[in-house]
């Protein structure tokens, strides 16, 4: 996948099209034990017989990514920032379940600040949808002929002291970006991500997102929708709050630190 | 003072090392095992007195293993929970932690137990490289922390594996059960036996549905996958010895437990919480004892402390040997548990080592182990007192009347007993 | 949950443009939902239009005599007084503007006399023309809505109609459609007016519930609703299910049971355990089912047999069991789930379709038998439901189902979970030995 940003990068001059492609991208994957545990001891989740809620997230990215980095896509990925991101877990997804992943893109449209678009997943088992997921990603000065962008969902910023103290290593992006194949260079290495603007590498928002979502462990139930929104780029190493609020059908929960809220989600 | 009550359990199928629980941690097993307790007891967001248990083998990361499982589970996040650990022991000694805080009253509800993990065992790192990440990690400026790494030599990035030996006498619990077995003439056809009779009892609980309400599946796994229901004293006679040295060796993968994955727990109470709770008591815990032996320096083998300590536990219940219905000896080896009745049968050694007149004499065979132990089941360290606790109260819940006796065996030459008496 | 693509294509854009017919979204309960969300047209002279009346007013909602400028949420017609063929046309006279005005999901539920005890001729052709006049409403309604016939008997009195008035104009019945239940006295002694205080929010309240195959599917669903409505909620489950069981069991605060209720002593340690634990049993569900498919000609004697054992032997040895035992009082249900396949038939299921009949035999045998002690037996008949088991059939088959039916798609596990709890309610003692069908008025077997 390095090489898809590295393709992507030496495309990024090259004139892009006008309105998304109609392009589907699909894969079949029964997720092993080992890909699962993996992913789970990095985000914090346990090992169980069922799939961490946010874990349906990576095996779909595989699509966004390669449906992003195509000529086909009218924006360019590198600079593309995910700015919202909403699950929703219909049912648990047992271990072993082969399930079958479909990616779209919609919603392309002109934003206050460039472009927006949204990368659609879904993830059935036979022909039921038990994961959808909705990616919004940003790109700042890029141009939408048409629209106005979807609008971000609503997500409440909870205030209280905080639930847990995070101390995260710098190791932290190389570890996530090998479980779930986000080898975006600004996670992985301090020039690289200099390089894109950066003055260190900064965490992955899908594993703030699912480290949170693990602190409820054994407090959620088992259909769900997290709602996130990634404010503040949060850099590594750090040492990050969670403040979790519970509220009526669920939880509110924001991830802060002193240079501000850096992700601000709800469990409904 | 009352008698604990104990009221039911819960075990995830144990798993033989590096198999299906081999990306499983204590936790994941603990918090999985104290969730199936949690649904089998309609316990879900109550606070119970306490959570008891323990790991063997566990990683730094581990800390307040017990409280992090009560934290990820069902129950009420109120529930205090502590570790302990004991080696074999660890399970029982939960127990009677647990039992003794509910007969003085301190307490109305505990579950105690352990699990251990030898697939995800912790690896540390060289003494030599540990002190100086720590000396490291104290350092203050870039120029000590660059003398300091100038300081390491590659040999001292070599990890250091735990190994299943005494520190003391750098033999393996095998080793040492092999002086033991040869001590007592204990023979491999009786050995093997025992073996096979234990594999043959946990299929026919498992058959008859005994363990559907102590066993809850995990990772795909339903039941110990060590069972091998099959297993008869010819095949196990084809085994090569692997512990003990030339002729005599006897010792042999299938007469020995195996390293093994897996958690187990015991929910007991008091009898107004469980009948408030409407909550079967099975069995109430009477008495324990725990005993431990010089296997350094002195004349005894390392796991031959339950000789000792049932003794000391019948006479001050007033009991003798033969005034059990059931007998839990675990089954650290086929060895150990036959040299621990030889034990007690021998005059000898009960006048010189035991100091009594008499010895305890034999037992009614036919009430060993009668739903299986370790050797069919797998041995997770800290999972196998839970494991006998919990089966034991089931067993004289399903007689009706009589009391069971319990014997663990546990490294640094310990040994854990207790009785537990049929609820009337 | 979202899963049928079809529908929420054809409630896009595009899909107007195309002309697409519309597949309605059903209105569903959820908690805190008011009864209706619309004036109710209350009309006929029967002897139960003014409970039904003081029903929706206690309800929150606006009971309107006719129809007018706006829509309506249901139309409840009394013709339990129906005798002629002026009667009917009466009832014409109501319905007919009545259905026009009808709002989306709406409801249109109709109390009739009991044909068997009709006094004349005429009086018996009009009962029995009012089965066939809701099974046509039932087809002819769009947007969700749904049409179903209570027949009462002449004894019944309103509080015997209470509890399946309520379901049918609730969301709770959102798939089931085109039904004709039959409403007697209800069993056993008459019910103190307290149990029925909180009729929709808690209709279970503390009520002990045994659902079988609880672990996933259907099953699960039954048992989130019951625990859901205040019913404490055995989840049982073969021990190879443990683990999905556990997690039903801690989500709903109730208590998982591995039990494989085919074995020898299953009904025997079923009721030794609600004897230790909780003394009694309110509700039976009897959900546990698999399929074995093969033609008849290919069908051996294991296969009959292993679906025959789940599905039909195991519930006829465990009711026997339990009401040998004390733990069914008065009050008690059992609700059986069979199946479409059991009253139409199916090919390539000789062995469940044999099943499944067959516990509508069974309930239909056992209902006069129980019901001097105050217990009641009914079977649910899900048609085509949306689960894990229907998810892997074939593309053509799984679209045949979810379209041939009045509401034009697939049902939802909840759906039967809902149909469940009412006939599981104390107060729903006037409902015996009927067959409910929760399949949206499918075609197959109507």
């Amino acid at each position: 996948m390095i090489g898809l940003y590295a393709k992507a990068a030496a495309g990024a001059v090259l004139p892009r099209p006008s309105s998304l492609p109609d392009t589907v991208r699909t894969r079949t994957v029964r997720p092993t034990v080992g890909r699962v545990a993996d992913y789970a001891a990095v985000c914090g989740f346990p090992l169980s017989d069922v799939l961490p809620a946010t874990f349906p997230h990576v095996l779909a990215f595989g699509l966004q990514m390669e449906l992003m980095a195509a000529r086909s896509f009218p924006l360019a990925l590198p600079g593309l920032v995910h700015v919202a991101n909403a699950i929703t877990l219909h049912r648990a997804i047992g271990l072993g379940e082969e399930l079958d992943v479909r990616v779209h893109a919609e919603r392309f449209a002109a934003h206050a600040r460039g472009a927006q678009v949204d990368l659609v997943s879904a993830v059935s088992a036979g022909d039921t949808v038990v994961w959808e997921g909705r990616s919004t990603y940003l790109a700042r000065g890029a141009h939408a002929p048409t629209g106005v962008a979807g609008e971000l969902p609503e997500v409440a910023t909870p205030e209280g002291p905080a639930a847990a103290s995070w101390a995260l290593g710098a190791d932290l992006g190389r570890r996530y970006a090998a479980v779930s194949g986000d080898v975006n260079p600004i996670h992985l290495n301090p020039l690289t991500a200099k390089a894109f603007g950066f003055p260190r590498t900064i965490a992955h928002g899908m594993w703030t997102a699912a480290h949170a979502l693990a602190a409820l462990q054994g407090r959620l139930p088992e259909a769900l929708t997290y709602t996130v929104l990634f404010r503040k780029p949060l850099l590594l190493p750090s040492r990050p709050e969670l403040v979790t609020e519970r509220v009526d059908g669920g939880w509110d929960l924001a991830v802060r630190s002193r240079a501000g809220v850096h992700l601000a989600g709800s469990v409904r | 003072m009352r008698k604990a009550a104990v009221i039911g359990g819960n075990r995830i199928p144990f798993a033989r090392a590096n198999g299906k629980y081999a990306r499983a941690s204590n936790l994941d097993m603990l918090t999985t095992t104290l969730d199936g307790l949690v649904a089998r007891f309609g316990l879900a967001d109550e606070r119970l007195g306490e959570v008891v248990a323990g790991a063997v083998l566990k990683h730094s990361r581990d800390f307040n293993l017990t409280r992090e499982a009560v934290l990820g589970s069902r129950l009420a996040p109120s529930t205090p929970a502590y570790d302990i650990q004991q080696a074999c022991g660890t399970g029982l000694e939960a127990t009677i932690a647990v039992a003794n805080k509910i007969a003085l009253g301190q307490i109305e509800s505990g579950v105690a137990g352990g699990v251990d993990t030898a697939s995800d065992a912790p690896i540390a790192v060289n003494e030599d490289l540990r002190k100086v990440l720590v000396a490291l990690n104290g350092a203050r400026t870039l120029q000590q922390r660059l003398k300091l790494l100038g300081k390491l030599r590659p040999g001292q990035i070599v990890p250091e594996i735990p190994q299943n030996s005494e520190p003391r006498t750098g033999l393996s619990m095998g080793e040492h059960a092999a002086i033991t077995a040869r001590e007592w003439g204990v023979s491999r056809e009786a050995q093997d036996e025992l073996a096979a009779l234990s594999h043959q009892h946990l299929a026919a609980a498992y058959d008859r549905g005994f363990f559907d309400d102590l066993v809850t599946p995990y990772l795909g796994l339903t039941r110990d996958d060590n069972l091998r229901p099959d297993s008869t004293v010819e095949k196990l006679a084809r085994l090569t010895p692997v512990f003990g040295k030339g002729d005599g060796a006897t010792m042999t993968a299938g007469n020995s437990t195996p390293l093994t994955d897996g958690a187990a727990l015991t929910l007991l109470g008091s009898d107004e919480w469980a009948a408030a709770h409407n909550l079967p008591v099975l069995a109430r815990f009477v008495d324990a004892e725990t005993a431990a032996v010089d296997y350094v320096h002195g004349r005894d083998g390392l796991l031959t402390a339950p000789v000792y300590a049932v003794p000391r536990l019948l006479e001050r219940n007033g009991l003798t040997l033969q005034d059990f219905d059931f007998y839990e000896i675990h089954e650290a080896f086929a060895s150990t548990v036959l040299a621990t009745l030889a034990a007690w049968e021998d005059p000898g050694f009960a006048k010189e080592r035991l100091g009594l007149d008499a010895p305890l004499g034999s037992i009614d065979r036919s009430r060993l182990n009668v739903a299986g132990s370790s050797l069919a089941a797998g041995h997770p360290f800290a999972a196998t007192g839970g494991r006998i606790v919990s089966t034991l109260a089931k067993l004289l819940h399903e007689k009706g009347s009589g009391r069971g006796l319990i014997s663990i065996c546990a490294a640094g030459g310990q040994g854990v007993v207790a009785i537990l008496e049929a609820a009337a | 949950m979202s899963n049928d693509r079809f529908r929420d294509f054809s409630n896009g854009g595009i899909a107007k443009r195309l002309g697409v017919p519309r597949i309605p979204v059903l209105r569903r309960y959820a908690p805190g939902q008011p009864l209706l969300d619309g004036p109710a047209l209350v009309a006929g002279s029967g002897r139960f239009a003014k409970s039904v009346a003081a029903l929706v007013t206690e309800e929150g909602g606006t009971v309107v005599d006719e129809v007018g400028e706006g829509r309506v949420a249901a139309v409840v017609v009394d013709l339990t007084d129906a005798t002629t063929l002026d009667d009917l046309a009466a009832a014409r006279a109501v319905l007919q503007p009545a259905v026009r005005a009808l709002a989306p999901s709406g409801r249109v539920l109709l109390l009739g006399p009991s044909p068997s005890e009709a006094s004349g001729v005429e009086a018996a052709a009009v009962a029995q023309a009012l089965d066939g006049l809701v099974r046509t409403i039932a087809k002819e309604a769009r947007a969700g809505a749904t049409a179903n016939l209570l027949v009462v008997d002449a004894e019944a009195t309103p509080a015997a109609v209470d509890s399946s008035v309520r379901f049918f104009l609730s969301a709770r019945s959102a798939y089931v459609d085109g039904q004709v239940v039959h409403v007697g006295v209800p069993v056993g002694s008459p019910q103190d007016p307290p149990a029925l205080d909180s009729p929709t929010e808690k209709r279970l309240d503390g009520r002990v519930a045994v659902v079988t195959g609880a672990a996933r599917g259907i099953g699960a669903a039954i048992a989130d609703t019951l625990a859901r409505d205040g019913a404490r909620v055995v989840a049982v489950d073969i021990p190879a299910a443990g683990e999905s069981l556990v997690a039903v069991a801690n989500r709903t605060g109730g208590t998982a049971l591995q039990l494989d209720i085919t074995a020898e002593d299953a009904p025997a340690r079923l009721v030794a355990f609600l004897t230790e634990r909780f003394g009694r049993l309110d509700l039976l569900v009897h959900n546990a089912g698999i399929t074995r498919d093969k033609l008849l000609a290919n069908m051996d004697a294991e296969r009959w047999d292993s679906v025959l054992n789940v599905n039909l032997r195991a519930q006829l040895r465990i009711t026997e069991a339990l009401l040998d035992s004390a733990l069914l009082g008065d009050g008690a249900r059992i609700v059986s789930v069979s199946s479409q396949s059991g009253i139409a038939g199916n090919r390539g299921q000789a062995n469940y379709v044999a099943s499944k009949a067959g516990i509508i035999g069974m309930v239909r045998a056992l209902a006069p038998v129980v019901a001097p002690r105050g217990i009641t037996v009914n079977a649910v008949a899900p048609g085509f439901i949306e689960t894990a088991m229907t998810a892997t059939m074939p593309v053509a088959t799984r679209e045949g189902g979810r379209r041939i039916n009045s509401l034009r798609q697939g049902g939802l596990p909840v759906d039967v979970a809902e149909t469940i709890g009412w006939l599981g309610q104390a107060a729903s003692g006037g409902v015996n030995g009927q067959v409910v069908r929760v399949c949206g008025q499918s075609m197959i077997g109507a």
